[in-house]
């Protein structure tokens, strides 16, 4: 699907206004933590995507970036998660 | 399917060398954020009671600064898309543009940056004082030295492009720094939440 430029940057925009709100208005729980860690995914993509450029490069270089941000927002997402002993 | 839309390009924008860089950034700030997460297992408590004298409403307005400072940075790469013949003048005319208004947003980004360092220091708060301090001044000024160099970049492309130095044939220098700007919003898009919001 084709997007625009000024589309991807309003998305990001209104993620960034979603985890403003969460924090300024103290909603952060356990289930909103999860959500904010997959639109701080879905945003890191569109970067990636979008604004670097990788949409339409070989997909060897481009699943670097995506394994980099998958990998670092479960661990956070594990951190979070995991029981405390 | 039509094939001509699946055909992906061979290589990413820009020098391959940046994106030897961008790779070593990624792990190295990679390893930052997750140090960060699992420290704040060790006291909860301590990292929600420190993440209380961060300004969030800062870190929101350097985050919108950064998302359209890059969007300026797309905008000024695509202006060389056909830029061929008469074309390249006003081609660079308009990145020029772009790239002043990125530059600026860069700039505002470190004045509002060194303005939350001061109140954090004001308070007498160092990097010896807390290992949430610890992690956030190490992430955020190291994270500044970035903007700084990327702001330095961008400023020695636009002055290539006031000689008309740019063309849909050779771009490639404004596609280098324009997906090293790039890096500095993906990694601030993660410092956010994650040592601003997730308590």
């Amino acid at each position: 699907m084709k997007r625009s430029v000024e589309g991807v940057w309003a998305v990001l925009i209104i993620f960034t206004i979603f985890a403003y709100l969460l924090g300024e208005l103290k909603l952060v729980n356990t289930l909103l933590v999860g959500i904010l860690l997959i639109t701080t995914f879905i945003k890191g993509q569109l970067v990636i995507d979008y604004f670097m450029g990788l949409k339409n490069v070989q997909l060897r270089y481009s699943i670097i970036p995506t394994l980099w941000l998958s990998i670092v927002l479960s661990s956070i997402a594990i951190a979070y998660y995991l029981p405390i002993k | 399917m039509n094939k001509a839309l699946s055909i992906k390009e061979p290589y990413p924008p820009g020098d391959f060398a940046i994106w030897i860089v961008i790779y070593i950034e990624l792990v190295t700030f990679g390893l930052m954020f997750i140090g960060y997460a699992f420290s704040r297992r060790a006291d909860i408590a301590l990292f929600n009671t420190s993440q209380l004298l961060l300004n969030q409403t800062a870190g929101f307005i350097d985050t919108l600064i950064l998302i359209t400072s890059s969007y300026f940075i797309v905008k000024a790469v695509n202006s060389f898309k056909n830029a061929r013949g008469e074309k390249i003048q006003s081609a660079n005319n308009l990145a020029s543009k772009w790239l002043l208004a990125a530059i600026l947003f860069g700039l505002m980004f470190l004045v509002n940056k060194l303005l939350e360092f001061s109140a954090i220091f004001s308070q007498g708060i160092s990097l010896s004082t807390n290992t949430f301090f610890m992690f956030y001044l190490l992430l955020t000024m190291f994270h500044f030295m970035h903007v700084s160099l990327g702001t330095i970049i961008l400023f020695n492309i636009r002055q290539r492009t006031k000689k008309d130095g740019y063309s849909a044939d050779d771009s490639r220098g404004i596609e280098t720094g324009g997906v090293y700007w790039h890096l500095v919003d993906l990694l601030w898009i993660i410092l956010f939440p994650l040592v601003y919001i997730i308590r």
